[in-house]
């Protein structure tokens, strides 16, 4: 138990100090800072401005509008955000002390491979976590610049993201106890957004009846059962209904059924399994290692 | 008295198509005894004390670490090795380092406290604070040396332990190895400094593509008037293919001159 601690509390220490993960955290949090402030300054500038269309928008629906625009944007950075940091986490947290003597010096002191495996997935999870913590907790605090009320949307948004991408970068560190960790990032993107995307999206097209045939149908439901599903907020659900009430639209059924439903506790359940799955696939990887 | 690792009949290749990297090695080394292990480039020693080590698994024999299969990690607490080049986490500074590798040993706070300060002096990186990416050679080897001995093993492995070294710091290893001896740890030397194994070894064994050609006590395979070196050229030269010593086109240079 103490020498996952050690091997954790370092590889830590490790992470902190690499540059190209400390470049993802600042370029996110200027960007979201510029994006918050920028949407706030550029229509507080049309509102003040007599002949813009802004001028005759009602302050709060203004703001309303704003925050729903600022945080759909915000989705998607902290999405990339989030894949680049497992990547950039996943490709060096092992690989290197596996390539170099590092794990020479390592294994040979009183600490089993298990151990050193769990330490490292901990600290790769938690820097995973920290930093995708610190932009969300930024991008909160730039909310307060609108109204308010998507906070929780928000939340939502930013567990699922980093649910999914604590996936991807259980993949890249196993791949990459076997293989160059560009090979494994590599193959880590084919495997996760290719082919479990492409089996997913045809997946759901059979369950709604948009492909009939019974076969592929079939065997799409088995498919779908032997790839990570990546786990869905309530969220954007919730931002289409805001935009759509903002929009004084009818807030029908059929239009938020093309909307993907939050995951339910089988997704999750799934995705745990996943997790297990992976980290396991990772010890495995570690310990038939020869360094 | 036992002793401290005992190796029967050991084997390893890499892949199967592979001739043995180690084929069929045995030998004992014993408390406050230095054991030094020889051989030209790919004769197997550094296959040999990983396995020791408990980084590779042996395909054939056996290994026995303190009474031990040194693939438990039980068995390798007492247990200290200097890898051939080698290499640490590149962010961090060598007293991270060391409290690091303090911490897999399991030692308390206060002994690693005492403990890191008094290693990092002894190998002269008491005054280093940039980061391991930045240091030469000579000082991860250094480094290298301070972290095997920071648990105070009772069996030292050095592979190829003076191979960066300056003058001073061969000296310290000597010294260390010598200290060392007396109280009763054991050292097994794998190393290519021949003068350097006839000064500290008490045994020694003589490898080649993964045979043991010579074991014995230094006098038992240097006989009076000759040196080590010249028992092991010997013995290398009558068990391989004779070489040309030099390639055609500096020969031919010579001839035209």
């Amino acid at each position: 138990m103490s020498g996952a601690v050690a091997v954790a509390r370092y590889t830590l220490i490790e992470l902190s100090r690499r540059r190209v993960l400390l470049v993802f955290l600042v370029i996110g949090a200027v960007g979201i800072a510029l994006l918050g402030i920028g949407l706030k300054v550029l229509y507080q500038v049309l509102a003040s401005n007599p002949g813009s269309a802004g001028a005759n928008v009602d302050p709060a629906a203004l703001d309303s509008f704003l925050e729903l625009l600022f945080v759909s944007y915000l989705f998607q950075a902290v999405s990339i955000f989030g894949l680049l940091i497992a990547y950039g986490i996943g490709m060096t947290a092992i690989y290197h002390d596996l390539e170099s003597g590092t794990a020479v010096s390592i294994f040979s002191k009183p600490v089993s491979r298990l151990a050193f495996s769990a330490g490292k997935v901990v600290a790769a999870v938690v820097a995973l976590v920290a930093i995708v913590g610190i932009l969300a907790v930024e991008a909160r605090i730039v909310m307060l610049l609108f109204g308010g009320g998507l906070e929780n949307a928000l939340t939502g948004q930013v567990a699922a993201v980093v649910a999914n991408v604590v996936v991807i970068m259980l993949i890249v560190l196993a791949l990459s106890a076997w293989m160059n960790n560009i090979l494994a990032a590599v193959v880590a993107f084919i495997y996760y957004n290719v082919v479990s995307g492409l089996i997913t999206t045809i997946h759901l097209l059979a369950d709604s009846g948009v492909l009939g045939n019974a076969i592929v149908k079939s065997t799409f439901d088995v498919l779908y059962w032997l790839v990570p599903h990546q786990l869905v907020s309530g969220a954007v659900r919730e931002l289409a209904e805001r935009q759509l009430a903002l929009a004084n639209g009818p807030v029908d059924s059929q239009t938020l059924a093309s909307i993907p439903a939050a995951s339910g506790w089988g997704d999750i359940a799934w995705w745990a399994f996943t997790v297990v799955f992976f980290a396991t696939f990772l010890y495995w990887a570690v310990r038939r290692r020869q360094v | 008295m036992s002793p401290v690792v005992s190796v029967t009949g050991l084997r390893k290749r890499y892949r199967r198509r592979d001739p043995w990297a180690v084929d069929g090695v045995t030998f004992e080394v014993e408390a406050g005894q230095a054991f030094g292990l020889l051989g030209p480039n790919g004769a197997g020693k550094t296959s040999v004390v990983k396995m020791i080590a408990g980084l590779m698994r042996p395909d054939g024999g056996s290994i026995s670490l303190f009474g031990s299969n040194p693939g438990d990690p039980k068995a390798r607490t007492e247990l200290g090795f200097a890898p051939e080049d080698p290499d640490f986490p590149k962010f961090l500074r060598a007293d991270e380092v060391l409290d690091y590798f303090a911490s897999l040993l399991g030692l308390s706070d206060a002994e690693r406290s005492r403990r890191v300060p008094e290693t990092l002096a002894f190998a002269g990186l008491d005054a280093e604070k940039r980061q391991v990416r930045q240091f030469s050679k000579g000082m991860k080897q250094r480094l290298g040396i301070a972290q095997a001995i920071l648990g105070r093993p009772k069996l030292l492995v050095l592979d190829e332990p003076t191979a960066d070294l300056d003058p001073i710091g061969r000296r310290d290893v000597r010294a260390l190895i010598e200290r060392l001896k007396e109280s009763g740890v054991a050292v097994l030397l794998n190393s290519h400094l021949l003068s350097e194994v006839e000064r500290v070894c008490d045994t020694v064994a003589i490898l080649a593509r993964g045979k043991v050609l010579k074991e014995g006590t230094m006098a038992e395979v240097v006989p009076e008037g000759s040196n080590l070196e010249e028992v092991f050229v010997q013995l290398i030269e009558a068990n391989q293919p004779q070489r040309d010593h030099l390639p055609s086109f500096i020969s031919d240079t010579q001839a035209h001159e």
